[in-house]
């Protein structure tokens, strides 16, 4: 059975990625920029399971039709894996519309506040709870 | 030197001789042999449940953390033999070319090299000591290097997470008569076996065995099998000796102390030691703080043998927010709430001295994220270590309490009443001395180096703190955490907080922090620009 993307994981756990998800080792104010929103639709070309937290990257199609590859930190992957998600199960290829917040830096790095699949699904979507492992 | 050549060769055939001429003789001998063996045997240190105790500080002495194969002294490593039955890794031809190449470019490949997490066995061989600690359920292995530690779950079920891979893996033992068996599964490929260059894959399948020899040595054994890297199994064999000089492991934080030498991580003159006193301070009332009476503890909570509440387990903090502030503060940008969690003093504001306070609204700037030591992935110190989101492990072996954090770092909270450190040996997670009042565990704190946040916002601690914890059970799965710290440099008086510890049926992942750190480098940045404007505005 392959679990990528399956309905039982996506529908069955609440979870949000939130803005600043409140998992961190560092300051998300400090790193990245409320003021910088940014709403991207592309292609996964990675999910790197890490600790504090996991990176989703997202190859992006920019106005004049070059790929940009945005990283999108999300929680840690201790705290999917406590959920149920493994490494694996967001596939390369997947479409998501994401909601983040750019690094302050200006690199196409961001917060992911919200991802959305292309059947209308969310992403990790719940409520958060006010400290989770990671 | 030929006469003892001559000599020993001479000696030998007396032996044989003897043993042609005397069997009798040998008989005897041998059987006394065994004896002396048997009575080993007996008088090993044993645990109460009858099993070999291994609990005490140890450290290899073979030379295998630099090349576990036979090497000449190079000029980043001494000599040393094979730890390696049959001498010679046996390599698949394509992995014997890669591991030249790792060996040639080890300075830089070498995971070590950047602190990552070592992996079994390398971990086992370090020149770093480690601590065993041992009960009947599990057996803790805590290093001093890098405050890494491995929790081996003993005869239970396969692991939890089986299939997640980490740096030291998953690690299941059983006991084999007198001798503990630990099989470590799902490691990633990022560690390498030794200093020169020795790899495997995420394939490799490690069984070790620990046998007492005698009260101070352990033969120790990793059968590792990698069909990926390797032709057939193997067998490397340390000999790790009891280190009976020392009395505790202390810190050696790698990336730290890298990052302080390089000035990546820059010294606090008003918060590390030997900070002084600030002359403006106003004077520390140490009888300020309130007499908080203890929770009560009801008498079904779970208890050891000797009556002691049983407060060992997988813990996570009920924290509220406390790693975004120790004062209740609304959600703020892109920082959590948190719902204040000092109850002393009542009005739920730390008492700051005023350069304090300052300091702590200035670490809330974007430019300042970078000081905040977590973010390099150094240690939370106490009692950050207690509510930064992640959860923790709590054991009691005999004699002490072992704070196991998912965020790779221990504390060790000694019960046998033993005095403080010298006043210059400072830690990041201090020295920590217990007692059972009642019901409560209070554990006193001190020797800090004072480089720690209380949180993301900068909540402001120096060398100075001295900090009392309690651990108080309310329920059979509840622990009431009070933590007072008195800092007369930061501080006008003494203040607590408190909060919830949960114990669940889980167990401990791994966060591998350094090694998949992402955002320093941006943070760094945003500390580089501000500063790049500040020099901009003094030349302009």
């Amino acid at each position: 059975m392959t679990r990528t993307l399956s309905a039982q994981i996506f529908m069955s756990l609440g979870l949000t990625l939130g803005a600043g998800s409140g998992l961190a080792h560092h300051s998300f104010s400090a790193e990245f920029d409320i003021n910088s929103p940014v709403r991207l639709e592309g292609r996964v070309s990675e999910m790197r399971w890490a600790n504090p937290h996991a990176w989703i990257y997202l190859d992006v199609e920019d106005e004049a039709g070059n790929v940009v590859n945005w990283a999108l930190e999300t929680r840690s992957a201790n705290g999917l894996i406590r959920r149920g998600f493994r490494p694996g199960d967001l596939a390369a290829g997947t479409v998501l519309i994401v909601e983040a917040y750019q690094a302050r830096n200006g690199t196409s790095t961001a917060s992911l506040a919200k991802a959305i699949l292309a059947d209308g699904r969310t992403l990790f979507e719940g409520s958060p709870e006010p400290d989770e492992s990671q | 030197m030929l006469p003892c050549y001559v000599s020993a060769n001479a000696f030998h055939w007396i032996l044989l001789m003897t043993e042609h001429m005397f069997p009798r003789i040998l008989v005897a001998a041998t059987a006394s042999y065994l004896l002396v063996g048997v009575a080993a045997a007996q008088t090993l240190p044993r645990a109460q449940d009858g099993r070999p105790n291994l609990q005490g500080i140890w450290m290899a002495v073979d030379r295998a953390a630099y090349d576990l194969e036979d090497h000449p002294a190079r000029h980043d490593m001494p000599a040393g033999r094979s730890v390696v039955d049959d001498v010679a890794i046996p390599y698949q031809p394509w992995a014997a070319e890669q591991r030249q190449t790792n060996f040639e470019n080890r300075a830089t490949a070498d995971p070590l090299a950047s602190c990552f997490l070592p992996g079994v066995p390398r971990v086992m061989a370090l020149e770093y000591p480690f601590h065993i600690f041992q009960t009947d359920e599990h057996v803790a292995i805590t290093f001093e290097w890098q405050q890494v530690h491995r929790l081996v779950y003993i005869d239970t079920e396969p692991p939890r997470y089986a299939g997640v891979e980490s740096w030291m893996g998953n690690s299941r033992g059983h006991w084999e008569d007198d001798v503990l068996v630990v099989t470590v599964t799902d490691q990633n490929d990022r560690t390498w076996l030794d200093a020169a260059g020795n790899f495997h894959s995420n394939a490799i399948h490690v069984v070790e065995r620990y046998s007492l020899r005698d009260a101070d040595t352990i033969d120790y054994e990793a059968t590792i099998d990698d069909p990926q890297v390797f032709t057939r199994p193997w067998t490397l064999r340390l000999t790790l000796k009891r280190q009976t000089h020392l009395d505790r492991i202390l810190e050696y934080q790698c990336q730290a102390e890298k990052e302080e030498a390089n000035g990546d991580f820059e010294r606090d003159e008003r918060t590390w030691y030997p900070a002084p006193i600030p002359p403006e301070n106003a004077p520390f009332n140490a009888d300020a703080g309130a007499q908080l009476p203890l929770p009560a503890t009801p008498s079904d909570v779970p208890r050891l043998a000797d009556g002691s509440p049983d407060i060992s387990g997988y813990f996570m903090a009920d924290a509220g927010g406390a790693n975004y502030g120790l004062e209740a503060r609304e959600s703020d940008n892109l920082t959590p709430p948190s719902r204040g969690q000092v109850v002393d003093p009542v009005d739920g504001a730390l008492p700051y001295q005023a350069w304090a306070r300052a300091e702590r609204i200035d670490r809330e700037l974007p430019h300042r994220g970078y000081d905040d030591p977590t973010a390099h992935c150094f240690l939370a110190g106490v009692p950050r270590s207690t509510y930064v989101p992640a959860p923790f492990y709590v054991l009691q072996p005999e004699g002490y309490i072992v704070l196991l954090h998912e965020r790779m770092s221990w504390r060790h909270i000694f019960m046998d009443g033993r005095d403080s450190l010298p006043d210059q040996i400072r830690l990041w997670q201090g020295h920590s001395v217990g007692r059972w009042d009642g019901d409560t565990l209070v554990v006193e704190s001190r020797n800090f180096n004072g480089k720690a946040w209380l949180n993301e916002v900068g909540d402001v601690v120096t060398h100075a703190q001295t900090v009392v914890e309690t651990f108080t059970p309310i329920a059979p799965n509840q622990v009431i955490y009070r933590a007072t710290v008195s800092d007369p440099i930061a501080y006008t008086r003494p203040w607590t907080i408190e909060m919830p510890l949960d114990r669940s049926d889980d167990e401990l992942l791994e966060v591998a922090c350094l090694e998949d750190n992402g955002d320093l480098q941006h943070l760094k940045d945003v500390r580089d620009e501000y500063r790049a404007g500040q020099n901009q505005g003094d030349r302009s």
